[in-house]
């Protein structure tokens, strides 16, 4: 195992404030994205992503925390997308765009901003891609009580936004506040949006809500295995994207590490290719024996 | 500029044409708009010249005096000069400018691009990383290093003489004046390698590496990971360790942080050094407002020796 955990791994405060924040967020973007993913809504998540982009320079301008400025962002993002159409599924699609379009035009701004007036360096990095390494205890409180909050929530919340997700109309019938149910499940996605965007940055924040879902979904078990693997996925990804991160300042003499964010995202679609691999050499040996 | 008596006969042949009036007018107004832009560059003799950066325009403003028009790009010591965007003013001030001093090396390579776009061959371009006879280099901050601005003085001195003749005797004096002064950095940096040469620090960043070198001063932190926070890049968490644990075994006497150039890293390096009582140093990567070249660096170099002579003090009692 040396080889694997080079030394001093666990007893470094940066690897393991990271993967505590990283393991807790994969866990509730996990859970969240399964119903980003049943819904269809992975655009819109994309989209929350985005005006989470402009949050978090916005807040490099302020001086503010970017994890508050993540969080505040995707909400304001859900509030908008809401606000310019919810009436009709078409022009949701089209309020999707307007909000992304507006919010990468303020980012640019807003990291231009950065730069004229303050002496920050790395912010780019820091909000777009994430510097899980160096996000400190205070985040990592925050960020595990705004977790605690939204797994409260959505379980909650989970049975009506189960049965709306799956069949809306039937929902309805059935007395489900559908639209009521289908806003407070965005901002539940905004404040996870938020939280990912801490751990690989907030262009990449979608790929920890909707891979290790559409992975866990794929392998078609029941629903409440498909909510642990789902979980497991994201925490592998991120645990191990720490690991893989840390040991590549060993493979090459110059002791250039590759960036963590790239080590969690390229993880998460080895993990989709995988299922996918698994599923067909399964569903093949299936259709073999009944033959 | 159109002369009054030509306008009044414009006018006049065209005010019967309403619309002719409203060209001329607007003719005026641009050409009103075009001298307001210029005027203030060309004052007759005087040579427009630009530094890069504001500590080049400072040598530029010592040697040429009254005769030259300096305007210089990257003055703002509260923002990091890595992140310099360039705006259409800066374009107007390269395109006006006879002799542009930059620093080369990447660390202003956005200058490259406005010369180009404004091409001029009676320009005069000194590189500094040029001057130095290097192609690039890993460190850009020559001007902390002791031989470069002497050198800047004399090729701007005799470019200045090249363009206006006329005035030699009055670059070559500022030339003997900067000369002169810039003895005093030297005279410091005698005192200071005979003071604290051998001493360890850390830095975050390599702003001031020439002349810790200079000192005789002994930089500890690993240059990966001040290569790392100068691009914006984050440090690997175990370069982050290494630079923790020489703060808080005492392995160096102080931390020398680049004031321009903040992350939440650097931050967290500083906040660790207060805590363990390990003195902090901060150097600027521009030119402070209010000083000159030669009392920056004079300043600098007190401040790295007032704080390594207070933890060698401290230790030997």
């Amino acid at each position: 195992m040396h080889w694997f955990l080079e030394p001093g791994l666990w007893s470094n405060d940066a690897v393991r404030t990271g993967v505590g924040v990283g393991g807790v967020v994969a866990i509730v973007s996990a859970l969240v994205g399964l119903f980003t993913v049943m819904r269809g809504q992975s655009f819109a998540g994309h989209a929350l992503a985005d005006v989470a982009t402009a949050g978090g320079a916005g807040s490099g301008v302020l001086g503010f925390s970017p994890l508050a400025g993540f969080v505040v962002g995707a909400l304001v993002g859900a509030g908008a997308m809401e606000a310019i159409g919810v009436e009709r599924v078409r022009q949701r699609d089209v309020a999707t765009g307007v909000v992304l379009g507006g919010a990468t035009g303020l980012s640019a701004l807003f990291l231009y901003l950065i730069t004229l007036n303050s002496s920050s360096t790395g912010s780019t990095q820091l909000i777009l891609f994430g510097s899980l390494f160096i996000v400190s205890k205070a985040t990592f409180f925050v960020a595990a009580v705004l977790s605690a909050v939204v797994c409260l929530a959505l379980a909650w919340l989970g049975r009506p936004l189960l049965f709306a997700s799956l069949s809306p109309d039937a929902a309805n019938a059935r007395g489900v506040a559908v639209t009521r149910v289908a806003l407070l499940y965005t901002v539940l996605m905004a404040v996870t949006v938020g939280l990912s965007a801490i751990v690989i940055g907030s262009v990449l924040s979608t790929a920890l809500l909707i891979g290790p879902p559409a992975a866990a979904l794929r392998l078609g078990r029941s629903l409440s295995a498909t909510f642990t693997t789902a979980a497991a996925f994201g925490v592998a990804a991120v645990a191990l994207g720490v690991v893989v991160s840390y040991d590549s300042y060993y493979w090459w003499p110059s002791h250039r590490a590759l960036p963590v964010s790239f080590c969690v995202v390229t993880l998460v679609v080895v993990e989709l290719i995988a299922v996918n691999v698994v599923r067909r050499v399964t569903t093949r040996r299936i259709v073999e024996t009944r033959e | 500029m159109i002369p009054a008596n030509v306008l009044r006969m414009i006018l006049k042949k065209t005010c019967g044409d309403r619309r002719a009036t409203v060209v001329v007018l607007g003719l005026l107004v641009g050409s009103l708009g075009l001298a307001g832009c210029t005027s203030s560059h060309s004052t007759p003799g005087v040579i427009n010249v630009v530094g890069a950066e504001v500590q080049y325009g400072d040598v530029l403003a010592q040697i040429g005096g009254a005769y030259v028009h300096v305007t210089s790009i990257v003055n703002n010591p509260n923002t990091d000069p890595h992140n310099f965007e360039a705006s259409p003013s800066v374009a107007q001030a390269i395109a006006a400018a006879k002799i542009i001093v930059q620093n080369g090396a990447g660390y202003d390579s956005f200058m490259n691009q406005l010369e180009s776009a404004s091409a001029n061959s009676s320009r005069d371009v000194i590189s500094v990383v040029a001057l130095r006879d290097q192609v690039s280099a890993a460190n850009p901050h020559f001007w902390y290093s002791p031989t470069t601005m002497p050198m800047v003085a004399s090729v701007v001195t005799s470019d200045l003489v090249t363009i206006a003749p006329q005035h030699a005797a009055y670059f070559r004096s500022h030339e003997a004046t900067f000369v002169r002064s810039w003895r005093r950095v030297t005279a410091a940096l005698v005192t200071a390698r005979h003071d604290v040469a051998g001493n360890k620090v850390a830095t975050t960043e390599p702003v001031g590496d020439y002349l810790l070198a200079a000192m005789g001063l002994d930089n500890l932190t690993p240059f990966r990971f001040q290569a790392d926070v100068m691009n914006g890049i984050d440090p690997s968490p175990q370069d982050i360790v290494t630079q923790q644990n020489l703060l808080t075994s005492h392995a160096v006497a102080a931390l020398c942080y680049n004031a321009q150039v903040s992350s939440p890293v650097t931050l967290a390096l500083r906040n660790l050094a207060i805590k363990d009582h390990v003195p902090t140093v901060a150097i600027y990567e521009t030119m402070p407002q209010g000083l000159h070249v030669q009392t920056w660096m004079l300043s600098e170099i007190s401040a790295i020796e007032a704080a390594i002579a207070a933890v060698v003090t401290g230790r030997s009692q």
